[in-house]
This record gives structure tokens, sequence and C-alpha cells, in this order.
């Protein structure tokens, strides 16, 4: 979890490529047009050609880092428990197509395409998923981020619930951080017992809470002090408006779709890598 | 000339038999409080923990009783609107209100300083040319020129409480209530927040605060309000209520230094001298007498 | 001096929910942090749904965690996993479950029984779906976990029942303790807080 506060902390990359120029909407709208063809097909070799438009946007956006560190904490040790798992004559009921032997410890076991197919595929769909929200993520600056909320019709107490997380979270954390080391001096260990652990848990936790608590109090009436319930429609200072980069980035996506269509339809749901249909293939 | 005197004399804030209690509360919080604060005033509660200083505040602008509910008796007016009958969105463009700890009212909305003096122009649809006019106005009022880009919560303890008011002054309400607003800060940041408000108290606002540092609160107060368990114990001028060092120190309220100093040297020497209230009158009481 | 005293009725508890909801979903995100730091053996992130839920209600609980989910999915996990939410949203519905048929006290054994009932046998029912349906359904990347999943497998042959047992076996423990805690916590907590019934 350090790698997501971490992450929190340098949540955009200024740079001044195209990619953070992009509307917000469009690479909201990259990243569910990605995810959404990457579930429709059952193809690894495709998900690799997202991940490496993606990665290779992100390089050029100078925030393939965080993207990558990411896919190599959850996706990676994924494929390596799946592969073995599914693959070998471990019991998935779909095993059928053997395409090889592995020797282990001396003797040959098979390894089947289904198995192969399901646990390389299913990781890559997910690393397709992440590296394009954190794309969106990483390259809107939040100011860009609530335009995009705002122009997208949420609702404001909604924009604010988001925004204000976002800004509770290292606040909240800073102050637990407080109170860890507090404890600490007064003898807290952590190479302790089970029950021990989940003592020192409430510890921190328990403190933690009240003081949030008494912070929702407080912010709530200075909210209602300077209007926030006023039944107006609230002027934000954001703006967010289509350019052609944008259009330009949009048609692009139509074009692949609609050649992505002609492939599913001509050649099937597994158009590089040929994997057989599975019931959820 | 005759218009101006009038002026001064309208009471912009009324409170006539003020009794509320919160709906947890067993007793009644604040019983039976009158007083009048005129435009251009400053009017001073203190007294000690729990005597009902916040809650009187929060009844300034409908804080008490819309948000919390409770039972409530008597009239409260403050510009001409009757808290009881009038939302806290409306009192807001009346009654500014700067809350005691300095992190906790930042809004959460804002990503910038800048964005944060913005805050209640924003909730309340103001027009954009609008807001940069009177956000810069405030910026640099309060002394924060150059700090628009940060985030508010990398400021100071003093930077955010002057960034409070600053989202309040660029409301211009007509009166701005503080809780105690130095009471969470360190003695830069007190020096910082106590300037802004003489400077506020100097240009002619009607502040009513609640403060504990009474010894800086005599500078600029010209009335005070001494309450003690709900019930107001002591009204009028500052100098008459400050020097009535027994009843405060009874209720638990320190008088200034030299106050206290002067009362108890009187007692001691039977010397008849009045009673100073700031260091500066006390040096010259004192060299006078020391002649 | 008699004077009309008027009952009020309070305004404060809408905002209090639109500043209570990030809250919990800021918390819920800390709680991993803290679990983290001090080398606990939960996920520890769910804890303060459940703790708003019995604070404000299903609603506050359920939008919090949700709320949770969808920053995690922006940060951390990528969108896809926003759909965990609804685990969050089942998580409060669980507790309030609980709360309104008094099962909220320790000392009670009901207490602990449906706990690991709704919380370690049904709750995972729930995950399994979503494991299934979105994230394939394979083996979870820690280890032990994915040994169970693997016995499961090889034993019985059953996808499915492979799924559900791995997501049984973790949050057995997890939740449970994630609710325990949010007792505690709740007992600690001034009645003025709590918005709930």
């Amino acid at each position: 979890m350090s790698v997501g506060v971490s992450l929190l902390k340098k949540t955009t990359i200024e740079a001044e490529t195209f990619v953070q120029r992009l509307d917000g909407r469009v690479k909201f709208l990259y990243f569910l047009w990605a995810t959404i063809i990457v579930y429709i097909f059952f193809d690894p070799l495709l998900n690799l050609i997202f991940l490496a438009v993606t990665m290779a946007l992100a390089v050029y956006a100078k925030c393939w880092k965080p993207i990558a560190l990411t896919i190599l904490i959850i996706v990676v040790p994924w494929i390596l428990f799946a592969v073995p798992i599914l693959a070998l004559p471990l019991g998935f009921p779909w095993n059928k197509t053997i395409i090889g032997y592995i020797n282990i410890l001396g003797k040959d076991y098979p390894v089947y395409l289904e198995g192969l197919g399901w646990g390389v595929t299913w990781p890559l769909r997910i690393a397709v998923a992440i590296s394009t929200a954190l794309l969106f993520f990483l390259t809107t600056n939040q100011a860009k981020l609530v335009a995009t909320m705002f122009k997208m019709k949420f609702p404001f107490k909604l924009i604010y619930m988001v925004i204000a997380t976002f800004q509770f979270i290292p606040l909240l954390a800073s102050e637990a951080n407080t109170i860890m080391q507090a404890q600490i001096a007064r003898g807290l260990r952590t190479d302790v017992g089970f029950v021990q652990k989940i003592k020192n848990y409430l510890a921190v936790v328990i403190p933690l809470t009240l003081s949030a608590l008494n912070k929702v109090q407080i912010r709530a009436i200075a909210l209602e002090s300077r209007g926030f319930s006023a039944p107006v429609k609230k002027t934000l200072l954001y703006e967010a408006s289509f350019t052609k980069l944008d259009y330009a980035f949009l048609m692009t996506m139509l074009l692949v779709t609609v050649f992505l269509a002609w492939v599913y339809v001509y050649i099937g749901f597994s158009p590089l890598a040929h994997l057989p249909w599975i019931w959820s293939g | 000339m005759d218009m101006v005197w009038v002026k001064n004399m309208e009471p912009i804030i009324k409170v006539e038999n003020l009794t509320y209690a919160y709906p947890t509360s067993k007793d009644f919080v604040l019983k039976n409080i009158s007083f009048t604060v005129n435009k251009g005033e400053v009017l001073a509660v203190i007294g000690p923990n729990g005597a009902g200083k916040s809650t009187l505040l929060k009844a300034l602008n409908g804080l008490v009783p819309h948000f919390y509910g409770g039972k409530y008796g008597g009239r409260v007016v403050v510009s001409g609107f009757e808290v009881l009958n009038t939302p806290i969105s409306k009192m807001s463009t009346k009654v500014g209100f700067v809350f005691q700890d300095p992190e906790d009212q930042i809004s959460g909305l804002a990503l910038t300083v800048w964005e944060e003096v913005a805050f209640g122009l924003m909730m309340l649809g103001y027009p954009r040319e609008e807001i940069d006019k009177r956000v810069r106005e405030a910026i640099d009022y309060v002394g924060l020129t150059g700090l628009e880009k940060r985030s508010p919560f990398e400021l100071s303890g003093g930077q955010m409480q002057r960034l409070a008011i600053a989202t309040v002054l660029a409301l211009r309400p007509e009166v701005i209530v503080m809780d105690e607003p130095t009471a969470q800060l360190d003695p830069l940041g007190k020096y910082e927040v106590l300037s802004v408000i003489e400077k506020l108290a100097e240009s002619g606002s009607t502040i009513v605060l609640a403060e504990h540092e009474i010894e800086e609160v005599v500078y600029f107060a010209d009335k005070m309000l001494l309450l003690d368990k709900g019930e107001a114990v002591a009204y009028g001028d500052t100098r008459k209520v400050v020097t009535m060092v027994e009843e405060l120190k009874r209720r638990g309220v320190d008088p200034p230094s030299v106050t206290e100093l002067t009362s108890l040297l009187k007692e001691k020497t039977g010397v008849d001298v009045a009673l100073p209230v700031t260091l500066e009158e006390a040096v010259k009481i004192y060299s006078e007498l020391l002649r | 001096m008699s004077q009309e005293i008027r009952e009020v009725s309070p305004t404060g508890k809408a905002i209090i929910a639109v500043v209570l909801i990030p809250t919990i979903a800021a918390l819920n995100y800390v709680g991993g942090v803290i679990v983290e730091a001090l080398k606990a053996p939960i996920w520890g992130d769910t804890w303060a749904t459940i703790l708003g839920t019995f604070i404000g209600g299903f609603w506050v609980g359920a939008a919090g965690g949700f709320l949770y989910n969808i920053i995690m999915a922006l940060t951390v996990w990528g969108l896809p996993s926003w759909v965990w939410g609804f685990a969050n949203v089942a998580i409060a519905a669980i507790a309030w479950f609980m709360m309104k048929m008094g099962w909220t006290d320790l000392k009670k054994p009901m207490t602990w029984i449906m706990m690991i009932v709704l919380y370690g046998l049904v709750y995972p029912a729930f995950t399994t779906a979503i494991s299934i349906g979105i994230f394939g359904g394979g083996p979870l990347w820690k280890p032990l976990a994915a040994a169970v999943y693997t016995a499961t497998l090889s034993s019985t042959g059953n996808f499915f029942l492979a799924n559900y047992v791995q997501n049984a076996f973790t949050e057995i423990i997890d939740k449970p303790i994630s609710f325990i805690i949010s007792v505690i916590i709740a007992q600690r907590i001034p009645k003025r807080f709590v918005l709930a019934k």
C-alpha cells in the first residue's frame, strides 16, 4: 500500500507533451475503450499490443515509471502464479489441448493451452486497464480532473467528495504517522504476535478515528458558514474544452474500433493467439 | 455630520433574551442573553471554558439553531435578518465566521490558496470577474500575496488562519465573527493574525470575537461581554468590564497583568489610582506615581 | 420572564454526511497504510466502511467504501477494480444488518457466529462472482491463498469452488477482524458524533 501513498504524492507528472494536453474526458474514454476491447477479445497478444501502445504514450508523457512499477507488482506475480497452476494438470477443468511437456524433478508433465491462455490473458487484460487508467490519472492534473467531472455533469457534492478524499488522505496519513511515532516512543513494537499486532493497530487507529471525526464536525460547520448549501449554481473555476488534438485522438480510436470490429467478425475473438473458446473467454 | 452620527449608532446586531439548548445537552447552554453591537464596533466575548462563548458566536450566523437543531428562545437580528427565520447560506453573506482550528476549517475542495479564498464566492455563485477582483483584494489585505498557487494545507498556522480571514473577507460580510482565532497558533502566528484583526478594527469593521488573549484584545475592543455558565455576567465598555478584577478572577478569567497588579497594589497600599488596562497606560500611571 | 421556546430541527446531517463520506474513504486508505507499517496480517482497508455504517447508516458506509475503491482504482489498482466498490457496499450492508439485529455486542456469542457466517461465508460468495466475472477467477498473487486455490482445484476440479474457497480463506480472517475493530472504535466514540439510529 505504500506504493499507493507514494503514487498519491506524485499524482500528476507535469510535462508539456500532447498527452497532458488531451482533455480528461478523452483520456478517460481511452481507458474505457481499451478495457472494453480487451475484454471482448480473448487474446493475450492483442492485450500486449494495447499495453505497448499505452506504455509508449506513457514514456512520451514521462510517466511510465509508476505504471511500470504497478504492473510489476500486481500483474507479473499474478501471471507467475496463474500460469503454472492453471496450465499444469492441477485441475483446471477446461484443459484439453496439450502443447508441450515440461520436466519437473525428473517427471514429464503436460502443459495445456487452455490453462496457459487463461493464465496469461486475464492478468494482461488487467494490465491494460491499469496502464490506461494510470495514464489518465497521472497526466491529468487535479484542476483538469475537476473540470472533467464538472463537464460530465457530476453533481457538485460528488465532485466535492472525490476531491476531498484526495486532500484528506495525505492529512490523515501524516497524522497516523505522528500517532505511530508517539506509540513507538511509548514502547510499541512490530515484532510481536498476532493478537498484539491487532492491539497495535487499534492503538493507532482509535485516536486517528476520533481525531478524524472531530475534523468532520468542524469542517462541516465551516462549509455551511461559507455558503456550501446555498441553492444556487456554483461557480467552479475550471474549464474544459476540446481542441483539434482531442478530435484527432478520438478519430483514431474510432478508426481502430471499426478495424477491430471487422477483425472480430471475420477472424474471430482470438485473432493473434488463436486461443480456443472457454465458456467465458 | 448628523448622518455619520446616525450611522454609527445603528445596532447591526441585536440579541434579545437569547436562550438555547443543544439537542444532546440537558441544561440550557445560553440563558437569557441580551446585548447589541453597533456598526464599526468590536465586541470581545470573554469567559471560562464551557461558558458558552462558541455557542453564542454560532448563534450570530445561524449555525445555532439551524445546523444543530435544539431548543431556541429569544431573538437574534443581524443586519436586518432574524437568524431564526434565515437559512445559514443567506446569513453567510452577512456574517463571516472564522473558526479556531486553522486547518480543519479549510474547505477541502480548493487546490490552491487562491481557490480557497474564492471558495465562499464559488459556493454562492458569483460571476468569474467579480471573484477574481475580490480574491485579489482579500489576499493582499491579509498579507498572503505571493502564496496564491500553494496548497492551502502547506501553509503555517498563522498563514492558514489569515487564509480563513481572507476567505471570509472576500464575501464582504457586514459582521465578522471569530471564535478564538489565535488559540491554536504559535507566537508568530498569533502576532500575524492579531495584526490583521487590528487592521480590520481600525478600518471600521464590525467584529465579534471570543478570545483568551485579553491583553491583546483590550487594544481594539470597544465593548466586552463576560459570559459564565451561559449567562451574561457583565457587559459594557471594555474598560469597565476589564477592570472588574474580582469578578473576572471569580469567573476564571485572567485580567491583564497590569490591571491585576495595580488592583492588588491598590488593596495593599490604599493608594487611589485609576486601573490601567494596557502596558502603555500602566507605564504612564506609574511614572506619575513614582515621581 | 417566561418566553417561548421553540424546537428547531437540525439541517446539519446532510453536510456532515458529505464530509464524513470522503473521511471514511480516506480512513480506509490510511488503514491499509498502517497495516503495512505495523506488519499486521490483515488487509485492514475496509474497516472504515463498517465504522461508517455504524456512525452514519448504510448509505454513508456504502458511499465511503465505494468512494475508497474508486480512489484506489484511480491510483493503484487500475480502474476495473472499481467493481470492488460493490463488494464494499456488501460489507456495509452486512454491517448495517448486524447493527439492526443487535449483533454488535462482542460478549454475545451470536455476534461472533453471524460475523463469521456473514463475512466469512456469505460475503466471499459475492466476491467470487466478481473475481470470476471480471478478473478471470484465477489464483491470487499471494502465496498462501494461491496454495489454497491450487489444492481445491486439484482435488475437486471445480473452478468455481476453488475460487470460493480461496476467497473465503482470505476473508474469513480479515473481515471479522475489521468488524471487531470497528465495533471497538464505535464504542469509544462520543454520542454526538453518531448520525445513525
